[in-house]
């Protein structure tokens, strides 16, 4: 499995975080412009995701695949939204992300007090964990 | 870790946040209050952790029961080294020292650190002044999360 990049956004739209491991074509735009793009997809995708339900929706929008890749996404109760893009044979990414969420985003940033909320995430043991955490799901996922 | 250390964790935080704003230009001052409300709450734990004790005699055995017993109260785990140069000079290490733990490991943040141990600083000094030890303890802070304590025993002559 690959695993491609993530990235981290806040309630407000702003982009928390950004990584990639093995991302073979650039968008050709800034980050930021690309992080505005993704946002505002993600935002039409699930408002459009719940008029058109038939049923009560619940969860949402999980995840959408294309022949080359898959993106999973991943919204806390709080409206911190993960967005992970990997190859198309990746499996429980959901559990993935809640994982991330609960044992990396909320032990080393929220308890982290000199991370400011609602601000791009600056700390070094923030980047080092979620990058030991990926490459382990990686491994352990072969 | 528990809901209850998480709470301690962050209350912990907000009180050194509320103490040492940024732009503060008494920080030494702000620092000083900060070290005072360690201090007290030091000298009443003391009084409640060791009411099933024995009365210590030796100084030294007071500063392993600090290490041990009265660590493991506050932060869950033993201080990892004790040193001392039986002059009234003690060092106490701690490897993971809790309120880094989440900040950085290594030098980032280097600059706040040194606020996030004050508290601690005047935890020791409570606790030893209410054995009848008189000290200063200040905190040396090179590579996060690991941090030490100098704790100077002024001779009462």
């Amino acid at each position: 499995m690959s695993i491609h990049n993530i990235y981290i956004f806040d309630r407000m739209g702003t982009l928390l975080y950004y990584m990639d491991w093995n991302r073979q074509k650039n968008s050709g735009m800034s980050k930021e412009e690309e992080a505005k793009l993704m946002y505002g997809m993600l935002f039409s995708i699930k408002s459009f995701v719940a008029k058109i339900s038939p049923h009560d929706p619940k969860r949402g929008f999980l995840c959408y695949k294309t022949n080359k890749y898959a993106l999973h996404y991943y919204e806390s109760l709080t409206g911190i939204k993960f967005v992970l893009n990997t190859n198309t044979s990746v499996k429980n990414v959901r559990d993935l992300l809640q994982q991330l969420y609960k044992d990396i985003y909320v032990e080393y940033v929220v308890k982290n007090t000199e991370c400011e909320m609602g601000q791009p995430i600056v700390s070094e043991l923030f980047k080092v964990k979620l990058d030991q955490f990926i490459k382990q799901q990686v491994k352990t996922l072969q | 870790m528990s809901a209850e250390d998480v709470l301690f964790d962050m209350l912990h935080a907000e009180i050194v946040s509320y103490m040492v704003s940024k732009e503060s230009e008494t920080e030494d001052e702000d620092l000083s209050v900060l070290e005072h409300l360690g201090y007290s709450c030091g000298w009443r734990l003391i009084e409640r952790i060791t009411k099933e004790l024995s009365r210590y005699k030796e100084e030294l055995e007071i500063l392993k029961f600090i290490c041990t017993d009265f660590w493991s109260c506050v932060y869950k785990k033993q201080v990892d080294n004790l040193r001392t140069n039986h002059q009234g000079v003690y060092v106490l290490q701690d490897n993971e020292f809790r309120f880094f733990s989440k900040l950085s490991n290594g030098t980032q943040y280097l600059k706040a650190a040194p606020k996030y141990a004050t508290f601690t600083c005047g935890l020791i000094r409570g606790a030893l002044e209410n054995f009848g030890i008189a000290s200063i303890v200040t905190v040396e802070i090179n590579t996060m999360p690991s941090c030490k304590f100098h704790i100077n025993v002024q001779q009462s002559s």
